[in-house]
């Protein structure tokens, strides 16, 4: 490769990364700006300073770690329930045409209920415990398995289930060697999504329920007593634990399909 | 059985269930109200009018909230998505604020413009925005490079290179960001109104558990379903419309 | 349940094809896909039929391995009706059709699932296997990292390492580039009278019909009928530039009814 080249590629590697600190940068000094000005109340948003310090705060000593774990743990509850239903029921619905067309229906119409509206029904149901916020967690987690999952196990290519017919498979055979290999694109899919939807909905049941301890719960207790630094904490920890989510999850998907890369 | 006979099977069942459930006595009414109960419920609000007005109220939301939310989404994510140096710039910052679940906004909503329509408008447009924008960048970058390069043998310039191949190409993805926008914003409308409003269909179920009604509940969840069939259905048909020239892939 | 036939030179027996026809429901019209197909393969025979896209070679052969029992007339083998794929029968698609997710040596022994055999046994026929099509170096790679002509060889060895009676290949070679499908041509040659399998071959490439067959069925389209059967009587290693293989060639596409360029007298010598 030429000097030039050289160069360039280099630079080219650091202008993305430099230009992408950009925004948020701007979005600080602007912060700054306008509490430096007294644009807005302090109480109404705090310098970039005080979440700063709040932050410090709440990493070494307090309640947060423990609301962390108590919301990663909902998540991952509801998640470790509700997704191997999923999973076993979309492989249901794909991989038997008449489970498909019995069942199928019925799932579409559940699926056109909004999540959030299972909540007072299983409050009642479940008297307001823990365990009826596990299975709500439970709840969103299962849909989106069963979705992905339910459309991979259905569309296996003709041409392998045409082999499996010219090598005589057996039932076994054919869901080890055919079925489920090649349904696992999808299937890692519906985990991703329901690892998600799960997260999602931990968030969003400790808002409302006020749930603590918790995240949900810690911003709610930010809003009560005005404590926007709090919020900002809270929200960014949100970011960050998403942020972890999604990426995990992308990874974990993509060294299950080695078989798949070149 | 014809494949429709089929699909009415297992619920025809499980409502035979449901019924003899409630005239035996299997369970206790505080936690299965007899189909009956419901449908009295659904028919005492529709009557007194509580129903259409929550029900109008909600759509109202969602089509302010969506409408807002997704008209920006479709901007900014043409935006980034055509411009090289303005997804360099903002795509991080974005992505970033996109982790955070919509309803996790809705306390720093409340304390900046209060708890009422504007309120549960901005959650809602928020929740519609990113997927709508995820939806057209991905749309536009996944523009295949040769149609990119048929356009430039065509000696086109920038706009009509945008309107005739980008944009036309990239309509399957965007509608697909659109369709999750709508979801996530009627989901969002109901979660808000479950917890932080006094009207709409939300507001219909969060009362029936307060006053312990699990008919009234049983009965919203009902119309929450049709409407939310109703409108997937909708969106789905303008699809159809626009997608005519789509071949299903083998 | 073994389905193997293990003395595969036992002479008697051998495949029937009789009257068969086959009709297809088109977008609510019926399409006559085969009328009246009728010939007998002998132990050890090499046959190609030959046709052009569309006059139902392909069927015919899926006909053959059991994948499709509706059709009129009968197809016996040593005798007795197919009525569903087994091992007996090895085949060979145009696409070669390996599982991405297993290895090539994990394709091969796929084929060998039913066969009852000791995991040994299964082991030896696969390592001996893919030494046969030349890539027992390869035999823990994925197909993604094969190339077209490498994945098509595994094709070719999970198709074989049942010692199958009929080895039948629907135009094996038709998704590879021109230099690698005569490399190929040759190795299958050599593969079959190694084996000694007998082999029944799709295709439309008259060249490789002629370069490989005993006996060349050419069959017509619009229905799909039998033109007329050829016996191929070039000996040893066939020469594709010789007078005598052109000559066939240019006979069968004659028939086929394609143009082609006379090679100065030799169109005209008996």
């Amino acid at each position: 490769m030429s000097e030039i080249a050289v160069v360039m590629a280099a630079r080219s590697v650091w202008r993305p990364v430099l230009m992408s600190l950009v925004a948020p940068a701007l979005l600080i000094v602007l912060w700054q700006a306008i509490v430096a000005t007294h644009l807005v109340a302090p109480y109404i948003l705090p310098s970039p300073a005080t979440v700063l310090a709040r932050f410090q705060n709440e990493l070494d000593g307090g309640t947060f770690w423990g609301d962390v774990a108590a919301s990663l743990s909902r998540a991952l509850g509801g998640f470790a329930l509700g997704a191997p239903a999923g999973l076993a029921f979309g492989l249901l619905l794909g991989l038997s045409r008449l489970a498909g067309r019995l069942f199928g229906p019925i799932f579409l119409a559940y699926r056109q209920i909004a999540l959030f509206a299972w909540v007072p029904l299983l409050s009642l149901w479940f008297g307001g415990g823990e365990a009826g916020k596990l299975a709500f967690i439970a709840i969103s987690a299962f849909a989106p398995a069963t979705v992905n999952t339910w459309r991979a196990a259905a569309t296996i290519p003709a041409p392998y289930r045409e082999l499996s017919r010219a090598l005589i498979f057996g039932r076994l055979d054919h869901l080890r060697l055919i079925a489920l290999p090649s349904a696992l694109p999808g299937i890692l899919t519906g985990l991703r999504s329901a690892l998600i939807h799960a997260w999602l909905a931990t968030v969003g049941a400790e808002l409302f329920l006020d749930i603590a301890p918790g995240l949900g719960g810690r911003l709610n207790e930010g809003r009560d007593k005005f404590e926007v630094d709090l919020m900002i904490v809270a929200l960014t920890a949100l970011a960050v634990l998403g942020l972890g989510f999604s990426q995990l999850a992308a990874a974990a998907e993509r060294r299950s399909i080695r078989w798949s890369r070149r | 059985m014809s494949r429709h006979a089929t699909a009415f099977l297992v619920p025809a069942l499980l409502f035979g269930l449901w019924w003899a459930s409630a005239s035996e006595g299997w369970l206790p009414q505080q936690l299965l109200p007899a189909p009956m109960a419901v449908w009295d419920a659904l028919a005492d609000t529709a009557a007194s009018g509580d129903l259409w007005a929550d029900l109008l109220i909600s759509l109202q939301r969602v089509g302010e909230g969506f409408a807002l939310g997704a008209l920006a989404g479709l901007v900014f994510g043409g935006a980034i998505g055509l411009s090289r140096t303005l997804r360099t710039l903002l795509n991080p910052l974005f992505l970033l604020l996109a982790q955070i679940p919509p309803l996790a906004w809705i306390p720093l909503v409340i304390l900046a413009v209060g708890i009422d329509e504007a309120m549960k408008v901005t959650v809602i447009a928020w929740a519609s925005f990113v997927p709508v924008v995820l939806g057209v960048a991905q749309g536009i970058r996944d523009v295949p490079a040769r149609l990119r390069e048929l356009g430039r043998a065509l000696t086109f310039g920038p706009w009509d290179l945008v309107s005739r191949i980008v944009f036309p190409a990239a309509v399957p993805a965007i509608f697909t960001g659109l369709r999750e926008g709508l979801a996530n914003a009627w989901q969002t409308l109901v979660a808000a109104e479950l917890f932080a409003s006094s009207e709409g269909l939300g507001y219909l179920i969060s009362l029936g558990r307060q006053l312990f009604q699990l008919d009234l509940v049983l009965a919203m969840v009902v119309v929450l379903g049709i409407v939310g069939l109703a409108v997937n259905g909708a969106l789905a048909l303008v699809e159809r419309r626009l997608l005519r020239w789509q071949t299903i892939a083998p | 349940m073994t389905e193997l036939s293990r003395n595969r030179s036992d002479a008697v027996a051998a495949l029937e094809i009789d009257r068969v026809g086959k009709l297809f429901d088109v977008a609510g019209r019926r399409v006559e896909a085969l009328r009246d197909i009728s010939f007998s393969v002998r132990p050890g025979e090499f046959v190609a039929i030959v046709g052009a896209s569309g006059c139902g070679k392909s069927t015919l052969l899926r006909l053959i391995l059991g994948l499709d029992t509706d059709y009129q007339g009968e197809i016996r083998l040593d005798g007795r009706r197919v009525e569903k794929p087994a091992l007996d029968r090895g085949i060979v698609f145009q696409d070669h059709r390996l599982l991405p997710w297993l290895t090539a040596e994990g394709n091969v022994a796929a084929a060998l699932r039913r066969s009852g055999l000791p995991r040994r046994e299964r082991r030896r026929l696969v390592a001996e296997h893919l030494k046969l099509v030349g890539l027992e170096n390869f035999a823990g790679a994925w197909p993604a990292q094969l190339s077209g002509g490498m994945s098509q060889r595994v094709a070719i060895a999970r198709a074989l390492v049942n010692r199958p009676r009929f080895l039948l290949l629907d135009e094996p070679l038709g998704a590879l580039d021109a230099l690698t499908r005569l490399r190929l041509q040759d190795e299958l040659a050599r593969i079959v009278r190694q084996e000694g399998t007998t082999a029944l071959l799709v295709t439309h490439d008259v060249d490789e019909a002629v370069f490989l067959a005993d006996r060349i069925i050419v069959l017509q389209p619009d229905p799909g009928r039998i033109a007329r059967i050829v016996e191929v009587d070039l000996d040893g290693y066939r020469d594709r530039s010789a007078p005598a293989f052109l000559r066939l060639r240019d006979e069968i596409l004659d028939t086929l009814g394609v143009r082609h360029a006379p090679q100065q007298a030799i169109a005209t010598a008996a």
